[in-house]
């Protein structure tokens, strides 16, 4: 490895080309004495004593445009530059002419204290090189490869890295590139193209290979390119090359190569590939789910009525079995809250109900047709036939395995769904609060506090926040919703079992 | 407090609907004169809106914590039904995080029998978390992906590699839960490193016996395998070694088998000897996990097992974790701590990988079941018992051993590692530990260790 850098390092340095093939020739026993630049590549900067050390404070090096014209404001970095802009002032101009004591070289230190450079025996020899240095190492990294992600500091490096993003990659025998070596490492030491490789070649000169970071593309896979393609040869039986002499590693040898490396790359494509793969997967009672997930949307227009999920069956259902004084729903918002506080007269939720007003909030249109039964008509798989005799515990954990296996809608979601699905009689208490009041019900929910939960009065103060009640509904859940919320839109008077219409005049016939 | 704004400009509307909400943006006030499906209705999103916002998101999980361990399934219900209406599984990052802990307190209030519905629906079936079982390729890749392992492994490697220097014969004994995932990249650097003669490399792991995610569907024995013969193809010789052992009792059986082999085989001063413990160690139960308190407050299994490997005389531990507290007995801090931490792993998805893509699936799956693992466990099924870096330093300063730091050069590469990832990363140094950070949050903390 040593060897090798200095190598490059003297073709660099020296100025004779021959010097450097004859350098690299006799590189391993003893270089030259008389080697004029003999120095390793990373200590930049050993500039000759004589010159004349520059420091520049940051603002200054990173000016861009020092010497204005006072014509027409125009900057320039050079002082020379000016002078030659002047000219076409018609300006007095005077381009400094070069002594024999100007001639002395300047080299310029970096302003930042802590930095090697910073200190004149590691300045650097150009104003230029000064500049990027103190941006790469020291300044903010604001070029950043859209592909890649890696940042630059400096717009030309970003701009020469545009040219090879992607093609200087490290690339593993089984097809697969990666843009970072410690990715390919790690890949490369886990997937079965090296196992098939170190089977073929004596790994002696692989690390020396290795060293050379600067080509990572050739990096293993330049003899053997042709192997690449093939998929793991059964179990390579092992002749293997001997060059771990001790005995200790021996046993564990065997390298069987398997069959997993088709390798899932990280890449950015596949990724999109593998997104789309898995949109369309959903399938049988999963897509029911998203079914009526998606019917709802589309069919809703606000937050309130994504409520269509599990707990609004299951407070219905509740709701059923013990609210009796079923009220005539006044309601426009008939569907849904329906389904969520007024069983009304029949508890089986999916028969017409008995609605006057058919106004609905766009959530369903045809009268009697509860949400569920919507979506139920969109997805014709949706509509099994109901089971009555099944149990109402058989069902829940039918419901629970589905909610489980649905990717992507919740547990509840689907619990509830195939509560509603399979017209259970709805008789399971959940201890929760009985709604009675179907007018308000659409306006609480819209604010987070459906009537449902008025009647609890056990829950009334389960903030600890003592509100007032009034009106036979609770604002318990408003309560908490404006504690918590802060700006909560509640206001008294609103949502309680008196007023049966919506602030909105034109939701429906009243 | 946590910084939910940056990733939360406006509260979106609950679910991602379709066109009936774009026409429809309560969120805007210029909009209000346009024709909305319900004029005058008053904006409901905006109401619900705030529900979006983080801080009432935990309150509300705050407040279904305890209903549910008060015993009140009424409320409990009341509450994990806002909860399900206001964070869908695929919504923004909040949102999923909320569901995550939603799906959790579910879990719970099943376990301990508040919601009686909900638990005679939940027993019967398995609502468990469905993590993926990982292919090597798959979870190398994984594992890339982002810093949070990879600034671990890069800061220990960087450090071990600077312990080991001079010694022919070096013992790794890799506490890992990425399954040696670190390795190679270690083995590549000793390899670039050490020039004289091929080192020989011991590696020991431990044959752990929980399922605990990210899961690998291949035997410690073929991965042993892969990775002797990549050593081999680096110039190395790597000895593997696979102790069943368990994080339950400490690792014990493994503590065992490393005082047999030093008594066989004497003090090798020529071993190095290393423990590489990668976000592992907060698996073995400590203080809290059991109600009967331990009778010394060293007898329990975390503080033993640091006593342990503190009498092997190591050359060097590194500790690597995630900086936050899982301790607590009470649910409510812990679903606080969590809810707090677990954020930021939600948060940095977005920046990598695709809406519904596989491996987003893999890796939210993996957090729903720490999640779940906070929440709903508890004794020692619950296992994810993290500790902050303060706590860790104290417990190893306890114990007899000493921070070394990481050098400029350790901090340099560790910085250029971040670099290759999103913005949003960072590095802090805390005392002697470097701690890697999203959006200046603590997230992953990394330490390194010699006995005094």
């Amino acid at each position: 490895m040593t060897t090798e850098l200095e190598n490059s390092s003297a073709v660099n340095g020296s100025t004779v080309s021959g010097d450097a093939s004859l350098s690299s020739a006799g590189n391993h026993t003893a270089p030259p004495p008389d080697k004029p630049v003999k120095r390793k590549r990373n200590l930049a900067g050993m500039p000759d004593p004589d010159a004349e050390v520059i420091a520049l404070s940051p603002k200054t090096l990173m000016a861009t445009n020092r010497f204005v014209c006072e014509i027409c404001n125009k900057g320039f970095q050079r002082d020379q530059n000016l002078q030659l802009h002047r000219r076409g002032h018609n300006l007095p101009w005077k381009l400094k002419q070069r002594t024999s004591k100007e001639i002395r070289k300047r080299v310029y230190v970096c302003p930042e204290p802590s930095c090697v450079h910073h200190d004149p025996k590691r300045a650097l020899g150009d104003l230029t090189g000064i500049k990027k240095h103190f941006c790469r190492k020291h300044g903010e990294k604001k070029w950043k490869c859209d592909q890649c992600s890696k940042k630059y500091a400096v717009q030309s490096d970003w701009k020469a890295h545009l040219k090879i993003c992607g093609t200087r990659e490290y690339k593993c025998d089984c097809g697969t590139l990666f843009s970072r070596r410690d990715s390919f490492i790690t890949h490369r030491a886990f997937c079965d193209a090296l196992a098939v490789e170190t089977a073929k070649h004596p790994p002696e000169d692989e690390p020396t290979k290795e060293d050379e970071e600067p080509s990572p593309l050739l990096i293993e896979s330049a003899p053997q390119s042709t192997s690449t393609a093939s998929p793991p040869s059964p179990p390579t039986p092992l002749p293997l090359p001997p060059p771990p002499p001790q005995p200790a590693a021996a046993p564990a040898l065997p390298v069987t190569s398997s069959v997993l490396c088709v390798a899932k790359t990280p890449d950015l494509p596949e990724i999109a590939k593998m997104n789309q793969d898995s949109i369309p997967v959903l399938d049988g009672p999963p897509q029911v789910v998203t079914g009526l997930t998606r019917s709802c949307n589309a069919s809703s227009t606000n937050t309130g009525s994504t409520s269509s999920s599990v707990f609004a069956s299951l407070f219905a259902s509740s709701t059923a079995s013990k609210s009796f004084q079923a009220q005539p729903q006044t309601s426009g918002f008939k569907d849904f809250i329906q389904t969520m506080s007024q069983p009304t007269q029949t508890p089986n939720l999916t028969l017409p109900s008995s609605v006057q007003e058919p106004v609905s909030l766009c959530l369903s249109t045809s009268q009697g047709t509860s949400i569920f039964r919507t979506a139920g008509q969109d997805l014709r798989q949706y509509a099994p036939p109901p089971q009555p005799t099944m149990s109402a515990t058989a069902l829940l954990q039918k419901a629970a395995q589905m909610g489980a296996s649905a990717s992507g809608a919740s547990l509840l979601r689907g619990y509830g769904l195939e509560r509603d699905d399979a017209d259970v009689g709805a008789s399971i208490g959940l201890g929760l609060g009985v709604g009675y009041d179907g007018r308000s019900g659409l306006q609480e929910l819209m604010m987070g506090t459906p009537s449902v939960y008025g009647p609890k009065h056990a829950t009334l103060d389960f903030l600890g926040l003592g509100m007032a009640v009034g009106g036979g509904t609770t604002n318990g859940l408003s309560a908490l919703m404006t504690s918590i919320g802060g700006n909560l839109d509640v206001t008294p008077s609103f949502g309680h079992g008196g007023s049966g219409e919506f602030p909105g005049k034109d939701i429906g016939p009243q | 407090m946590m910084q939910f704004t940056e990733t939360l400009p406006s509260p979106p509307p609950l679910h991602q609907t379709t066109k009936p909400c774009q026409n429809f943006t309560p969120m805007n006030p210029n909009q209000t004169h346009r024709t909305r499906p319900w004029p005058g209705f008053p904006a409901p999103n905006k109401a619900l809106g705030t529900f979006g916002d983080a801080n009432c998101m935990e309150q509300l999980l705050v407040r279904c914590a305890n209903a549910i361990e008060s015993n009140d399934a009424t409320l409990s219900q009341q509450i994990l039904w806002v909860l399900n209406n206001i964070a869908p599984s695929d919504g923004d990052s909040n949102q999923r995080l909320t569901c995550g802990f939603l799906r959790a307190l579910i879990a719970r209030a099943a376990k301990t029998g508040t919601c009686k519905m909900l638990t005679a629906a939940l027993s019967n079936s398995n609502i468990t978390i469905q993590t993926h079982k990982f292919s090597i390729i798959e979870l190398a890749s994984f594992v890339d992906l982002t810093p949070w392992h990879r600034f671990g492994f890069t800061a220990a490697n960087a450090a071990i590699l600077e312990a080991i220097d001079g010694y022919s014969t070096v013992h790794i004994i890799d506490l890992s839960l990425t399954h040696c995932m670190q390795i190679p990249t270690l083995i590549d650097a000793m390899a670039g490193k050490l020039s004289d003669g091929p080192p020989l490399v011991k590696l020991t792991i431990a044959g752990a016996t929980e399922d605990v995610p990210p899961m690998l569907d291949l035997s410690y024995d073929e991965l042993g395998v892969k990775l002797v013969n990549f050593a081999r193809s680096r110039n190395i010789i790597l000895e593997f070694n696979v102790i069943p052992s368990t994080s339950l009792d400490g690792f014990s059986s493994l503590i065992e088998h490393l005082k047999i082999q030093t008594l066989v085989h004497g003090h090798e001063t020529h071993e190095a000897l290393i423990i590489n413990c990668h976000m592992m160690l907060h698996y073995i139960p400590e203080e809290t996990t059991t109600t009967t308190p331990f009778s010394f407050e060293d007898s329990t299994p975390r503080a033993l097992f640091l006593k342990q490997i503190r009498s092997l005389n190591p050359t060097l531990v590194v500790l690597v974790d995630e900086d936050a507290d899982f301790t607590s007995n009470n649910l409510v801090c812990r679903l606080r701590s969590a809810f707090n931490y677990l954020w930021i792993p939600y948060d940095i998805v977005d920046t990598f990988l695709p809406k519904g893509s596989k491996q987003r699936q893999w890796y939210e799956a993996d957090i729903c079941w720490k999640i779940e693992n906070v929440i709903a466990q508890e004794g020692s099924h619950r296992i994810e018992r993290l500790e902050p870096r303060g706590r860790w330093v104290q417990r190893m300063r306890n114990t007899g051993f000493r921070g070394v730091g990481f050098g400029e050069d350790i901090v340099g590469e560790v910085k250029g590692m971040l670099d290759e990832h999103a913005a949003g990363w960072g590095l802090k140094k805390e005392e002697d530990d470097l701690v890697l950070t999203w959006k200046g949050h603590n997230v992953v903390f990394a330490t390194a260790w010699v006995p005094t």
